[in-house]
């Protein structure tokens, strides 16, 4: 499909009728009732109240007042509702605030200021410095008489740097005034969402010159929300406006994410919807019979003896009322609040802020705070994740001498700066290579510095390095570069860029030199892209050693390499690499193929060796998530050396012969599946073994093993706590990702890059790093955290108490509602099994809305334990990890309480008030204050620690009990008219709640104490050791260690550092040694130390989750 | 058994200054801060088997005592209960007492003789108590409507009435109602006591759940006549017996008060009561009596509160007992997890 632009044609486009305004909101004033109503009601538990108030209306059914269910629906739909409004609200704001923007644009020949929304494909649009770009426009003309322009992307992928754009060819040289009349045709695909890729052809009508089809890429355009830099006005055809845009295509609706929680709470609330069923027939069927028996000797009652057909359904029905509230209303807004509070609390947390650049954590994602603490896998990018991202030049190998081998800084090396004065030819193109084989952009600032603005960290660092070593990369003018050596002006004409791809793996320039006319191939690249293209005899093997060498190092390795080309086969190549540029099918492919054929025959000129620092407290952070019992996958498209040296410095793997390192390598599919057959056969044999076992793969072999031996590759999943996996694609991690998810696992992403994107969101979690590049993974993320140690308080600090919070609430919830329930499920015992109700319908509606969801909300500031011991003990999260606070069991105990708890309250009231007393009004108030009581306390001895807000919510909500029933027995017209005034003054109520509580709480309270002391949990151990102060000293061991590790790794841990100096570049066993002085063993005498196999065993087989917690 | 959290973080880490500026640090905007970093100063309570031990202990103590001043109160109040359904049927009709009951032709009188025990102290409250009776029945307790009790005939959206909403003849029922038909019509006559019947209803329920001029209105016309019938001149706001009745009771046995003796009953004397045996129990097998009783601070005779304490605080010192030794036997210092070790893993 293909779309066909006319340029400053209004006729033409009108056919596309397609005008600018940007909208992103879900309803209009119109729809939003029925839209929003027909959104709520897909969810089931909506449905299942719209029908329980749906069958309220038919009063011959309802127990109570239809208001009892109707109120409390009304009143979460109007919640919800509101809230889709307010946020809908503020997006049409917004989009106003993009629409009415005013542009300028040329319409029959003319100038006019018009607002952005009016702008029609077709249309010519002229911008300003500093204007943000309305649609995606194909640039026509720029200020600058080469056409080129600069243009920040930060809105579109985060990239903060200036990145050029150049008009067609076929405009150059346009004049300002005949802009406003061109005409022309654009063809381009139809709006899709990929904004790297835009594979067009343009042809202009006469009167202009240049009549063939010119191809358009990326590179002419202005896509929308950028922003023009650096450059006095540009103008261009829009060909994509509106929603159609390539922002506007890659704004998508998000898959909502479900927490294991979430979906256990559905599957408890399956539970009791069949539980309720199972009352409802049971007691349906004991009424109808009890109505054919007892019933119709009660003359009273009038029965009568013909009945309708539907009568048998009745009671049924009107026990299924009364149950109805069995299933909590409130639960989904209770839960929607309290994650909502999770969430602000991450982005409130003062310690998660980078004090660096003062970037707060961000939860994008407010629905998922207690996968958190669920978190079974971490599957992490190194670059920019683990590592600063900020590199620094350090050694280099040119011609096969290693320079800055020995202080580890190749700017400082004598020998370098001396080959440099000497002017060794090697060493000058070595150093021309690294300043001008590349797309950074040199700015000069108001101060008269030069400040380069790069895409990629490496090639500013390596620019910025030739700075250092007398190779001043000193202006761009189009495509004329300027360098400046040694203070003498040496001048390039840039021919052909031949782009970086992840695939190709190398990028190359090809440029002329002005001095002599020569054609140059300048290439730059990943080893293995560039030795194999490396001229016919010369020695690779000490270029393959020096990278094998840095990579060793933990340093990342880039060769350089250079061609002289023949002007023939350049003009040649030339035609060849035009017309693969202008092709609209697999246009990648073909350039890729056509730059194969001139990146041959290079003489290889050296290595470059850049640091890539860890961040600040990678290494305990990774230590203290291991030893919670979270595995750690590390995806990275670096080299496997370097890989494993990054993961042996940040306490990823151990190092022998506590850790052992399996390779799976193989270029051939026999040669995979026997390697990883070998792995898989020791990894099965040393599970027992309290041994760090990792596998490490690249992404080749990766490849052949999910194509032939998924099954195998899945166990090994299942069975490696820790992996490696180098040169893999960003489509491969998420494919990791989605193996370990389909093991059921929960799973988190981190990144920090583009190429980190689909695994963020494939997982469970997705956790973006803000880092230098660019926002992109932060942005698709569900979190977005500055630096990674942050991981290490989100996992174990917020996620462990979203959890836990989350576990109390929702089993409070059901148990509330089941207290009541219960009690009038045994009061139908005593109602001749009619399904009258107990309670009145403002102490329904009130009950499950008002009287009981402040307390519990309040407990989403409770702590099991302080901040601090579940940092020393992150083995306390195996509680969460293993879903034991949140399960069948725990929930059963639950129930029994709430089943225990209506026996006292029911037995005790009925005999309490027997009698003269057993006024219908009365002694429903009496069991519903005789609940609310046993609520409380139920709160107050499920609470861990008591801030005011617990006392104020739990005590002011009693209170407020009260104060609301004063109210109602106030009003004459209400049904308990001066019940509660009757019943307060009576010294028999308060004697009869003091009883319920005591005999509801005593057993409670005997059994947590019996438990907490004698069959204690580990979270009970680590309560008692953190209050009572003094016992703590016996779990010290694991207290006292990190402190001091802590000031050690103060300072930064470079890899340089950990280094022993003189190491022969021979290659040597990996693991032979420990090259990590602040390695620690997890300690002999760690009492927690059967948390690791029991975690372990939990994650083989996956049963141990449900596994009573006792 | 507490302690406070707030200093004990702070101890270990000096808390990372606020992000408003520290000269505007007033206290609720630290307090503020305090909860967006939740680092609210927290109680941490600690069950600690001393304190543990001692809230049981301290529970039995307080329930055992409060157990014996209800029982005390329970016993102070004396009633004498008199069954009289059975009774107040004539030998001829024991085997039929439905026949009985429902033969209007029969006089229902009855004379019953209620032995005096102990002193009693007026005011002697007079209750009829009803067993096995269902007022609690959804399509009983729901046959009423109290607007039309407050408002009379000119409230006509009575539908919940059914099926004594109307007469056959279309005119409607005041009061309207299974509740209001099946009004209890025994009557009991003291001979000799001064006996008043005025106040028994609750005030608010006179004053303000039925109407000064409602009157009754076409009640118990129809071919099936239930219980009382209602002096059409009194309003209903008058008929304190009707009013009693209209207050549903939640339980199967119910005593509903009749009056109140206005003088002190010696030990030894003899109540006479005359009483119209009217109202059918029989075909449902429920029961009837008359019951005298006196009043103390916490009602009625109802000794389940006392037992019920009583038994509460002696259990909890029994488990306060137990924990005790539990806690000799077996004592142990918090925090260690030694033998517990060893208890999971095996």
């Amino acid at each position: 499909m293909k779309r066909f632009v006319y340029i400053n044609d209004d006729e033409a486009s009108k056919e596309l009728c397609c005008d600018n305004r940007i909208s992103n909101t879900k309803y209009n004033l119109w729809n939003f009732f029925p839209k929003n109503l027909l959104e709520q009601f897909s969810r089931f538990m909506n449905q299942y109240f719209l029908l329980i108030a749906c069958l309220q209306l038919w009063s011959l059914i309802t127990p109570v007042n239809p208001a009892s269910t109707w109120g409390p629906l009304i009143f979460i739909f109007a919640v919800s509702a509101s809230k889709e409004a307010w946020d809908d609200y503020h997006r049409y704001l917004s989009d106003k605030k993009a629409n009415e923007r005013e542009v300028w644009i040329v319409k029959h020949g003319i100038k006019k200021h018009i607002q952005a929304q009016d702008i029609q494909v077709g249309n010519i649009v002229w911008l300003r410095e500093n204007d943000e770009v309305p649609c995606d426009l194909v640039l026509l003309g720029t200020s600058d008489p080469q056409g080129v322009c600069y243009v920040e992307t930060a809105a579109l992928d985060g990239e903060t740097d200036l990145k050029t754009r150049v008009i067609p060819s076929a405009c150059v040289g346009i004049d300002l005034e005949l802009l406003h009349k061109m005409k022309g045709v654009i063809e381009c695909p139809i709006p899709d969402k990929d904004i790297r890729r835009f594979d067009a052809n343009m042809r202009l009508f006469p009167p202009f010159i240049d009549n063939d089809v010119c191809s358009l890429t990326i590179k002419n355009t202005l896509l929308q929300s950028c922003y023009l830099r650096n450059t006095e006005w540009a103008c261009g055809v829009s060909v994509y406006t509106g929603n159609q845009t390539k922002l506007g295509m890659c704004r998508g609706v998000a898959e909502p994410k479900l927490t294991a929680m979430d979906a256990m709470i559905d599957k408890l609330t399956g539970a009791i919807f069949v539980f309720q069923i199972v009352v409802v027939l049971v007691l349906g069927v004991a009424g109808n019979v009890w109505k054919d028996t007892e019933a119709r000797k009660q003359w009273y009652v009038q029965y009568p003896e013909e009945a309708p057909w539907y009568e048998l359904l009745v009671i049924p029905l009107r026990f299924e009322l009364l149950c109805s509230i069995m299933i909590p209303i409130s639960i989904k807004v209770s839960l929607d609040l309290v994650k909502g509070l999770y969430a602000k609390f991450i982005e409130w947390d003062v310690e998660m802020v980078d004090q660096e650049t003062g970037t707060a954590s961000y939860a994008a994602n407010t629905a998922i705070s207690e996968d958190l603490g669920q978190v079974e896998y971490i599957l992490t990018d190194k670059t920019g994740t683990l590592t600063d991202n900020k590199m620094i030049f350090r050694r280099c190998c040119i011609g096969g001498i290693f320079y800055g081998n020995e202080n580890g800084d190749a700017l400082k090396d004598t020998q370098l700066l001396d080959a440099i004065t000497s002017g060794s030819t090697d060493v000058i193109r070595f150093l021309t290579v690294m300043a001008i084989c590349n797309t950074v952009i040199p700015v000069r600032s108001k101060a008269g510095e030069i400040i380069y603005k790069a895409q990629s960290q490496d090639e500013d660092a390596l620019v910025a390095a030739a700075a250092k070593l007398h190779m001043v990369f000193v202006g761009k003018n189009a495509n004329r570069l300027e360098l400046m050596f040694n203070g003498v002006m040496i001048r390039y004409e840039v021919l052909e860029i031949l782009e970086f791809t992840s695939d190709r793996k190398r990028m190359s320039v090809v440029v002329r030199d002005c001095q002599n006319g020569k054609i140059i191939l300048l290439s730059k690249g990943a080893d293995e892209s560039i030795l194999p293209s490396a001229c016919a005899g010369q020695q690779t093997r000490t270029i393959a050693e020096a990278v094998e060498h840095y990579a060793q190092l933990g340093l990342r390795t880039l060769c350089l390499a250079w061609r002289e080309l023949e002007e023939d086969e350049y003009l040649e190549w030339s035609v060849k690499f035009k017309e693969a540029s202008s092709v609209l099918v697999d246009r990648e492919w073909r350039i890729a193929e056509v730059c194969q054929r001139l990146e041959h025959d290079l003489y290889i000129l050296g290595v470059t060796a850049i640091e890539d620092r860890l961040q600040d407290g990678v290494p305990e952070t990774i230590e203290t998530l291991r030893k919670a019992g979270i595995n750690f996958w590390m995806l990275t498209g670096d080299k496997q050396n370097t890989a494993i040296q990054i993961a042996l410095s940040c306490n990823f793997i151990s190092p022998e012969p506590k850790g052992q390192l399996l390779l799976i390598d193989g270029k051939s599919e026999e040669d995979v599946s026997r390697s990883l057959e070998r792995v898989l056969l020791t990894m099965r044999t040393t599970t027992s073994e309290p041994k760090d076992v990792a596998f490490v793969v690249d992404g080749w072999a990766l490849e052949i093993a999910l194509k032939h031996h998924r099954k195998d590759f899945v166990e090994l999943a299942i069975l490696s706590r820790t992996a490696i996996c180098c040169r893999v694609t960003p489509s491969q991690k998420a494919q990791l990702v989605e193996i370990l998810k389909s093991c059921d696992y929960r799973t988190l992403a981190i990144g920090d890059g583009g190429n980190d994107v689909r695994m963020i969101q494939q997982a469970d979690i997705g956790v973006g790093i803000s880092g230098r590049e660019g926002l992109q993974a932060a942005r698709a993320a569900d979190y977005s955290i500055g630096r990674f140690r942050f991981l290490k308080r989100l996992i174990l600090v917020h996620g462990r108490y979203s959890y836990n919070r989350t576990a109390f609430l929702s089993q409070y919830s059901f148990y509330k509602s089941l207290l009541i329930c219960f009690i009038q499920i045994f009061f139908s015992f005593i109602s001749g099994v009619s399904g009258t109700s107990l309670f009145n319908s403002v102490s329904l509606m009130a009950y499950n809305v008002f009287y009981t969801s402040v307390p519990v909300l309040v407990s989403v500031i409770d702590k099991d334990l302080s901040e601090t011991t579940v940092m020393q003990h992150p083995q306390i999260l195996f509680y969460c990890q293993a879903g034991r606070l949140l399960n069948p069991s725990t929930f059963a105990g639950w129930f029994g309480r709430s089943l225990f708890h209506a026996i006292v309250v029911f037995v005790i009231t009925i005999h309490a008030y027997a009698y003269e007393k057993s006024e219908m009004e009365e002694l429903g108030m009496v069991a519903l204050s005789g609940c609310i009581w046993l609520q409380a306390f139920v709160v107050a001895q499920e609470t861990n620690s008591f801030t005011v807000l617990q006392h104020l919510s739990i005590w002011g909500n009693l209170v407020g009990f009260y104060v609301i029933n004063f109210l109602f027995s106030a009003i004459p017209s209400s049904g308990m008219y001066t019940i509660m005034f009757r019943l307060c003054s009576q010294p028999s109520y308060w004697i009869t709640m003091f009883l319920i509580v005591g005999a509801g709480m005593g057993p409670i309270f005997a059994l947590k104490y019996y438990r907490y002391t004698y069959r204690p949990s580990k979270i009970n151990i680590l309560q008692q050791a953190e209050r009572m102060g003094g016992p703590i000293l016996t779990l010290g061991n694991i207290e006292t260690q990190p402190r001091t590790i802590i000031e050690k790794d103060v300072s930064p841990i470079s890899i340089m550092s950990t280094q022993p100096k003189n190491r022969s570049p021979v290659y040597e066993p990996l693991l032979s040694e420990s090259p990590n002085a602040i390695r620690r063993s997890f300690g002999p005498g760690t009492p927690f130390e059967f948390f690791q196999s029991q975690s372990r065993l939990s994650s083989s087989s996956g049963y141990t989750r449900n596994c009573k917690d006792n | 058994m507490m302690e406070v959290d707030g200093s004990n973080t702070s101890m270990n880490r000096a808390p990372p200054p606020p992000p408003q500026s520290s000269s505007l640090r007033s206290s609720r905007s630290k307090v503020l801060y305090q909860f967006k970093q939740q680092k609210l100063p927290a109680c941490k309570p600690v069950l600690t088997p001393t304190s543990v031990i001692t809230v049981f202990m301290l529970m039995g103590f307080v329930f055992i005592p409060i157990g014996f001043v209800t029982l005390r109160a329970s016993r102070d109040a004396i009633e004498i209960v008199d069954r009289y359904d059975v009774e107040c049927i004539p030998e001829e009709y024991r085997t039929n007492k439905l026949s009985y009951i429902t033969d209007s032709s029969i006089s229902k009188n009855c004379t019953r003789y209620l032995k005096v025990q102990k002193h009693m102290k007026a005011p002697i409250f007079i209750y009829y108590q009803l067993d096995n009776y269902y007022q609690n029945h959804r399509r009983y307790v729901k046959s009423r409507s109290d607007q039309q009790l407050l408002h009379g005939r000119e409230y006509s959206h009575t539908s919940a009435c059914e099926p004594e909403e109307s007469s056959n003849d279309g005119l409607p029922i005041v009061p309207c109602g299974l509740i209001a038909w099946s009004m209890f019509n025994d009557t009991f006559t003291f001979a000799q006591l001064k006996v008043s019947r005025n106040n028994i209803a609750w005030k608010s329920d006179r004053e303000h759940k039925f109407g000064k001029d409602v009157y009754p209105f076409n009640f118990q016309n129809g071919s099936l006549v239930g219980g009382a019938k209602l002096d059409p001149k009194v309003p209903l706001s008058d008929q304190e017996d009707f009013i009693v009745w209209m207050r549903a009771a939640a339980l199967l046995s119910f005593r509903k008060l009749y009056g109140r003796i206005e003088e002190d009953l010696e030990p030894g004397s003899v109540v006479v009561v005359n009483l119209f045996n009217n109202y059918n129990t029989y075909s449902f097998s429920g029961q009837k009596k008359l019951i005298l009783s006196t009043s103390s601070w916490l009602g009625g005779r109802n000794d389940f509160l006392g037992i019920t304490y009583i038994v509460v605080g002696a259990s909890s010192i029994v488990i306060s007992i137990i924990f005790i030794l539990l806690h000799l036997k077996n004592p142990r210092p918090y925090g260690d997890n030694s033998w517990n070790k060893k208890s999971l893993s095996s």
